[in-house]
């Protein structure tokens, strides 16, 4: 248990040792340990920056350490949370955030350093958040793809949801040796269009001179599209047939994995990729993670498995749990639905969260982070886009909001290029952090209200304690004891799958004392006189219990024993911590 | 050509012991080859014994190499001898056979086989080393493989990790223990009212399934040899062992089964083959030596394996402990329990759930499956390689076989997209008499066991009865034994090893038919070549060049299944010159999906325009059939 004077004196320690000296409070707020700002995306270097000043700022809870590298060399940054004086690591139930798996969907890593940072500035001032951390271990990994993450912030942007180990795209025996080229070197890579009057398959709308739309079948249009910026880099007639990496990091995990012509992208065999490899690594070796998060972007999105229909449904009581994080998520995130992957958003083999859900036993989410109905999210201009001649109609609303409230930076204007390949043509689009990326000035929000549902989801992870115990004496040195084992919240210590796959290790009800049990059973009803149901094992004072417990629910164990003494029920659960009761026997 | 009889059942009056050396590692020699190579072992070899084998080999010659592709949970080296005569194209970029043994650790025999295609491939014309390489693996689970070496004996397939088999937290704690003393791990027969089994009418060894409705009451219980050591009321749920090798690959893996491994390629010997095969995109076929077959029998007209051979003993033996999983399961959300109590961070709420939406709604029939038969288009090719075999080995009837989930050959064709085989590689004796039910057999195809009803034998008592006929003590017969937990019981059953491994003996022979068969195949990989070019010259720097593309090979340049999975690269033909040179005609680089064998042809042509008298080269490159060059003068 807590010890408050303990943890006093820690918190004391820590204040004296921190970077920043405290300040006196000033307005409405105390000052912030780190001032830290939230209105840039950070590359991979500065999230390391960022994690290590944390971590030297609050040393006592924080542990960063690297699972490993990335293929590109970068470090798998993970923080630790965990607070010692409660306990230590794998007694705790964990919940494990990660992010950024795709390299564009960057916004994920964001969040996961503000969850840090608000759990650390706020571990003293808010009792929920104290306690969540006091009874909890948090696993967070901002960045799963750096290599990506880096490639989409250092360059143009464009085939940066991938992985970086070189793929042949093309079979010509070459790697990625021709993919798209910043040819106007203006750090865009923008759509390439072709004036070719009257034998075209676009045409300038009418709406709005920056749009291009697809004429009718038999009607002639004046203009072509003709892919993305880039020329022939290998000289093989083909432009951009082979780009960095091209394949999806995201299919390469161990449950419903596929090959690749089932499943684009999945690469040859499960954990191949470093980066897959290194997480499951660390995750076999912390069982006690019961929670998971894998943020993506974009469309806002709860997602949970099964990622395809084949695998049927989960198992009714795992559905209901899901079912209530989901939609208390829904609650939590407007604009956000909470889905089934395959039914939902599309069909998806051997991804992360069914690997987790599967063969770790973990109740695991990926939020699609961010929703296009957020640039207008009022009941008034969600009705107003509904009119097409709206200036926010859906097809017009995205330059409205650049206009407006970008003032223009995300868009390129079409100009005139004089190609290689195609001639005199037109270069122009979309900047790569418009659309998929929330607009920086609308981050706080994105964050905070994603954190808040990952720390109800861990809120929810298993927590085992003992409530009454009663010892009566049946005669002689005969005794029969009775403790009442509850698991406090929502999720079970072990999930139906997880007992159907075998894939965590089962609950355990131990004794140790001076006794000898002749039987133990589940007590029914205790206030009521009825059966009670024999356990049928061999090993009495170390009690298999596979289904697990379930939430929110107090079971009452009885044993008859002959002993005298102390007697100590001990109950185990990888996911939902050890608890123990002792009772004398007289 | 060998002859069965004559190879497998030499007219011996003796009887033989399936294993020669117990404990020794040194070989014995007892066939001698020509030439410098050191001669065939007629032994089993433990780890030492290989290694050493192996590096003689590869270092008496020029045309091998070895290598340790990884290593074993228990530091053993998994090796790799590649053979291909140096100079020349270089091996990677030649058509390549993939020979993999002994991935279940009691196919002691498969590593033997490939030892043996070793020395053959160096001593042998055929082989044709200077076009191809061979990459072979004898011993893919060096750690299971040294269980036959153990002062006690269990035929043990699976490598050395340690697992926790009956998930109760604790690892490899109650295995199965040689009570009797004789050295062998075989099994127990308890006398028991409430048991499953009766003693087999036709053959007092063997035990089947009481039938009830036949007025039959159980009367024994089978068991593997052993006392319930972690005292749970299970006996030997959990000894040493972890992963089956050959059910860790890719295609149709055993989700969740106990012996399949935590995830597909888990293990560090499983994974280090799947590195070096997808690193060696020239494989152009794969022999993977164990306990299933598709050489023998070659996939039928709907592309499905035979069924399984089965011992009827081992599976009561298995299912001793299966209910392990239904204890301490309580149903009903916990046995008794009373919720309601504590609401996390709602209070008082009683969720009405409404569940995931719909979303988009996708069809739930959407998406494509993999395939799980052999295409029907590649079905000739493995009848040829299947009749290849059978003329070179004489082997017609294999011996105890099973379902092929997340074997290493399955991921040959199924994912990696190429020929690709098992088999067992030794022939079941032929029994005394003729079977006249043969036919019937392929009629009804089913899991074939001890005793179907009908009378006839299956094939449990016709394995023992070739056994008995050629004179292989393959069974040891139930003894009386006192146990200390469970009284008078009988201690017997299938001898370890022997109906997985052939005598000793028959190595040399057996070895030598699959370096042949081995070299066969070679043979028949693709092979492209560029068989004709020409050029017209049109006058004015104008110029129309054509080239013939030739697969000289028996098997096409790829499968179809090799292109329905898109795992074999197409053949690239490309003309070099600058793109903009090309007036008209072919794209510089045209590919062809797949090119048959035996002579068939492609042709291009490319209408150019460039200075008279200049070269131009045009290349060919196949994936699995390797590559050609030609210039032409532009005249
Ligand atoms: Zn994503």
């Amino acid at each position: 248990m807590i010890n408050k004077t303990t943890i006093g004196l820690l918190l004391g320690l820590v204040a004296l040792t921190a970077v920043n000296v405290h300040a006196q409070q000033r307005g409405s707020d105390p000052d912030h340990r780190l001032s830290l700002t939230w209105d840039r995306w950070l590359d991979h270097d500065e999230i390391g920056e960022r994690m290590q000043l944390m971590q030297r700022t609050w040393p006592n809870f924080l542990t960063l350490r690297s699972l490993g590298n990335s293929h590109g060399g970068r470090e798998m940054w993970l923080m630790t949370i965990n607070n010692p004086a409660t306990g230590g690591e794998l007694d705790k139930a964990g919940m494990f955030i990660e992010a950024n798996v795709h390299g564009n969907e960057i916004q994920g890593a964001e969040v996961i350093l503000y969850t840090i940072w608000y759990l650390m500035e706020n571990y003293d001032r808010i009792d929920e958040i104290k306690r969540l951390v006091d009874e909890r271990v948090f696993y967070l990994l901002p960045s799963v793809n750096p290599d990506g993450r880096d490639y989409f912030l250092d360059n143009a942007g464009s085939g940066a949801r991938t992985g970086h180990i070189p793929v042949d795209s093309d079979g010509d025996g070459l790697f990625d040796e021709d993919g798209p080229n910043d040819l106007n070197g203006n750090g865009v890579i923008e759509q390439i269009r072709k004036y070719v009057p009257g034998q075209g398959t676009h045409r300038i709308s009418h709406v709005d001179p920056r749009l291009l739309e697809r004429v009718f079948p038999g009607e002639n249009g004046d203009w072509v599209l003709l892919g993305r910026e880039g020329i022939d880099d290998d000289g093989d007639g083909r432009v951009n047939e082979d780009p960095v990496g091209g394949y999806d990091p995201n299919r390469n995990y161990g449950s419903d994995w596929q090959p690749n012509y089932i499943q684009g992208g999945s690469m040859n065999y499960p954990f191949q990729l470093p980066e897959a490899r290194a997480i499951n690594d660390f995750m076999m070796t912390r069982p006690n993670i019961a929670g998971f998060q894998s943020f993506h972007n974009s469309g806002g999105m709860i997602l949970r498995g099964p990622g395809a229909a084949w695998q049927g449904r989960y198992p009714t009581s795992d559905i209901r749990v899901y079912d209530e994080i989901g939609e208390n998520g829904e609650r939590m995130l407007p604009y956000y639905d909470y889905l089934v992957i395959w039914r939902g958003l599309y069909t998806v083999h051997g991804g992360s969260i069914d690997w987790t859900n599967d063969g770790l036993g973990i109740i695991s989410y990926s939020n699609e982070l961010w929703n296009g109905g957020q640039y207008f999210n009022s009941p008034l201009l969600q009705e107003q886009r509904q009119n097409p001649n709206s200036p926010i109609s859906p097809q017009r609303s995205r330059f409205f909001f650049d206009d407006f409230l970008e003032f223009g930076d995300q868009y390129v204007e079409w100009a005139p290029f004089e190609h290689p390949v195609y001639g005199q043509v037109e270069m122009g689009g979309w900047k790569k952090l418009s659309g998929r990326v929330n607009p920086r000035f609308m981050s706080m929000e994105l964050f905070h209200r994603n954190m808040a549902f990952t720390l109800y989801h861990a809120d929810q992870m298993p927590l085992m304690s003992i409530g009454e115990t009663s010892v009566e004496r049946v005669g002689g040195n005969l005794y029969r004891v009775r403790v009442d084992i509850t698991n406090e919240r929502l999720i079970p210590t072990i999930t139906e799958r997880a007992r159907q796959n075998h894939v965590v290790r089962p609950d355990l009800i131990t004794v140790q004392g001076n006794v000898d049990i002749v039987a133990a059973g589940w007590v029914a009803d205790k206030f009521r006189p009825g059966p009670t149901q024999m356990i049928d094992q061999e090993e009495l004072d170390r009690i298999l219990v596979r289904s697990g417990h379930p939430g929110r629910t107090t079971r009452t164990i009885e044993y008859l024993v002959r002993g005298s003494g102390a007697m100590t029920v001990t109950y185990s659960a990888v996911k939902g911590g050890t608890v123990s009761a002792s009772v004398q026997l007289r | 050509m060998m002859n069965n009889d004559r190879t497998l059942h030499p007219n011996e009056g003796s009887t033989r012991m399936i294993i020669r050396t117990t404990v020794s590692a040194g070989a014995v020699a007892l066939f001698a080859t020509v030439g410098p190579l050191p001669a065939q072992t007629a032994s089993y070899l433990d780890f030492d014994g290989l290694s050493r084998e192996l590096r003689s080999l590869a270092s008496g010659s020029n045309a091998a190499s070895m290598q340790a592709l990884g290593t074993s949970h228990e530091g053993r080296e998994v090796w790799l001898v590649t053979v291909g005569a140096p100079g020349g194209t270089p091996l990677e970029s030649r058509p390549g056979v993939l020979v993999v043994g002994n991935l279940e650790g009691d196919h002691v025999v498969g590593s033997h086989l490939a030892l043996e295609t070793v020395r053959y491939l160096l001593s042998s014309d055929d082989a044709n080393l200077d076009n191809t390489v061979y990459y072979v693996v004898p011993r893919l689970n060096p750690d299971g493989a040294e269980a036959m070496f153990a002062a006690v004996r269990h035929a043990r397939t699976r490598n050395a990790l340690p697992y926790d088999d009956d998930n109760d937290g604790r690892i490899d704690e109650d295995p199965p223990e040689d009570l009797n003393g004789d050295g062998l791990i075989t099994m127990m027969r308890v006398p028991d009212p409430l048991g499953a089994y009766i003693v087999h009418p036709d053959d007092a060894r063997l035990m089947k399934e009481a039938d009830a409705s036949e007025g039959q009451a159980g009367a024994y219980t089978l068991y593997w040899e052993g006392r319930d050591s972690d005292g749970d009321g299970f006996l030997n749920e959990d000894g040493a062992g972890g992963v089956d090798l050959n059910r860790n690959f890719q295609h149709v893996y055993p989700y969740w089964e106990r012996d399949a491994g935590p995830y597909m390629v888990s293990e560090p010997e499983s994974r280090a083959l799947m590195d070096f095969v997808i690193a060696h995109r020239n494989i152009a076929a794969v022999i993977a030596y164990g306990h299933s077959d598709n050489l023998v029998t070659p996939p039928d007209s709907r592309g499905n394996l035979s069924d399984a051979n089965v011992l009827d003993l081992v599976i009561a033996a298995d299912a001793s402990n299966t209910d392990i999983f239904a204890t301490g399961v309580f149903p009903g959300g916990g046995g008794g329990g009373f919720g309601g109590f504590f609401f996390g961070g709602l209070p008082g709420a009683v969720p009405q759930l409404r569940g995931a939406q719909p979303g988009r709604d996708n069809d739930p029939e959407s998406g494509r499956r993999p395939a799980e038969s052999v295409n029907r288009d590649d079905l000739t090719y493995f009848e040829a390689a299947s009749d290849a075999y059978k003329e070179i080995t004489g082997i017609e009837k294999v011996g105890v076989s099973r379902d092929a989930r997340g074997a290493l050959f399955q991921y040959g064709y199924y994912q990696f997209g190429v020929p690709s085989f098992s088999t067992q590689g030794w022939a079941l004796p032929e029994p005394a008499e003729p079977e006249e039910e043969a036919e019937d057999e392929e009629a009804t195809p089913r899991q074939r066991g001890g005793a179907p009803s009908g009378g006839e034998p299956g094939f449990e008592a016709s394995l023992l009865e070739a056994m008995d006929g050629a004179g292989i003590d393959a069974f040891v017969d139930w003894m009386p034994y006192d146990h200390p937990d469970l009284g008078s019981v009988e201690i017997g059953g299938f001898r370890p090893y022997a109906t997985t491994n052939p005598p000793a003996a028959d190595l040399p022979d057996l070895g030598r038919a699959h370096g042949e068969f081995t070299a066969r195949l070679a043979s028949m990989l693709p092979r492209v070549r560029i068989a004709q070019s020409e050029v017209m010259n049109h006058g004015g720097g104008v110029f129309t060049v054509s080239v013939a593309i030739e697969n000289t090979g028996f098997f096409p340049t790829s499968l179809q299944h090799g292109v329905v999975s898109r795992s074999v690269q197409p053949t690239t033909v490309q003309i070099q010159v600058p793109p903009e040179s090309i007036l008209t005609g072919d794209a510089k680089s045209s590919t062809i999906r797949k090119l048959d064998g035996s002579g068939a042809r492609a042709e291009y042509s490319w209408v150019i325009q460039a200075r008279e008298g200049s070269t131009i080269e045009i290349r060919v490159r196949s994936e699995k059939g390797g590559s050609d060059t030609t210039t032409v003068t532009l005249r």
